[in-house]
């Protein structure tokens, strides 16, 4: 999902720069995606993604101005994108959406572990924010929304004593 | 003496996450180190307040159980339901205290149970279903904002533990909670 030009200069892109593109390419898949997801749903459903695509518009936008305060060139929105898996009916869209805010949320999650305030509380609250969509979608919550299972497995300091 | 623990806490709480973290899509900007000066204070009060949330479930699932609700048939939904958020508590309070190392008076393993009282829980069901919601609400924007202030591991886990708890609001609405 990532362009090709972002990983070729990932060595010299400062850690924000690049979380915030990883950001903004996971509200871009999640924009297109939702297109897919409303597609394939009706009345309060589709009403619902109408609502969280726009949610993704918005963000979209706020990270591409965030991108271009840092003088930084947004990656554009690719034309189309490998969804995680085919969609023909209502029950595969619901579960695109959820997909689609965990990857969201994982994203954001990258934010949070940035230094500088502002940038991980925008992180934060967008961890949030997509937690409540995924949830919603998904019908059950989730104890470590964006946390994936090997950060959160039971482990030990690094350096022993 | 205590300042060793208390160093060695704070190693445990910022040395894996980002690491792992940044293995994950979309979280690659994770390579500079934790900066060297977490408070352990902050670490210890989420724990704290996961204790009260679990307690407090603890509390209302016994209410449904033996209180005036039982047996009404609304009891097992709400029950069952509040027993899943339940799990998800005692998961987030299981991953606070690992970030404090074996030794330490509240590392994983060492400490006490939470205590089974829940003082501010009240009687009735819907009012006791209602006070946990608002107690998620609070506990998840309380844990939003510890996420400047402390090392980016530990901020990463408090931010998707306030994500969770924000998620069982409308779940607790659900049910009944007003």
């Amino acid at each position: 999902m990532r362009r090709a030009t972002t990983a070729g200069t990932a060595g010299k892109v400062a850690p924000a720069t690049r979380a915030l593109q990883a950001a903004l390419a996971a509200e871009q898949v999640a924009i297109y995606g939702y297109g897919v997801v409303g597609s394939h749903l009706n009345g309060t459903a589709r009403a619902l993604a109408t609502t969280d695509w726009t949610a993704h518009q918005v963000a979209s936008d706020q990270l591409t101005a965030l991108l271009q305060a840092r003088r930084a060139s947004p990656d554009p929105a690719a034309v189309a994108y490998q969804l995680p898996h085919q969609v023909s009916t209502a029950a595969q869209a619901l579960d695109l959406a959820a997909a689609l805010e965990d990857q969201v949320t994982s994203a954001y999650l990258g934010l949070v572990g940035l230094d500088e305030p502002s940038v991980r509380m925008l992180g934060a609250r967008q961890v949030r924010a997509a937690a409540l969509r995924g949830a919603a979608w998904r019908g059950r919550t989730l104890a470590f929304p964006g946390l994936p299972a090997s950060a959160r497995a039971g482990h030990r300091p690094a350096r022993p004593g | 003496m205590a300042a060793n623990p208390t160093r060695r806490a704070v190693l445990a709480a910022t040395a894996v996450l980002p690491l792992l973290v940044a293995g994950c899509r979309g979280t690659q900007a994770l390579g500079t180190p934790p900066r060297p000066a977490p408070d352990v204070a902050r670490l210890r009060a989420a724990i704290s307040a996961e204790e009260e949330m679990v307690a407090s479930y603890q509390a209302a699932i016994r209410l449904l159980r033996d209180g005036p609700a039982a047996g009404t048939g609304r009891g097992p939904v709400t029950s069952a339901t509040l027993a899943g958020l339940l799990t998800e508590h005692q998961e987030h309070l299981r991953q606070l205290r690992s970030r404090l190392v074996p030794g330490s008076p509240l590392a994983a393993g060492s400490a006490p149970l939470p205590a089974p009282a829940a003082p501010g829980l009240p009687a009735a069901v819907p009012a006791a279903v209602s006070y946990l919601g608002r107690a998620e609400q609070a506990a998840s924007d309380r844990l939003l904002s510890q996420v400047p202030h402390v090392p980016a591991s530990l901020a990463q886990l408090l931010a998707s533990i306030s994500a969770s708890e924000a998620t069982h609001v409308p779940v607790l609405r659900a049910v009944g909670g007003a």
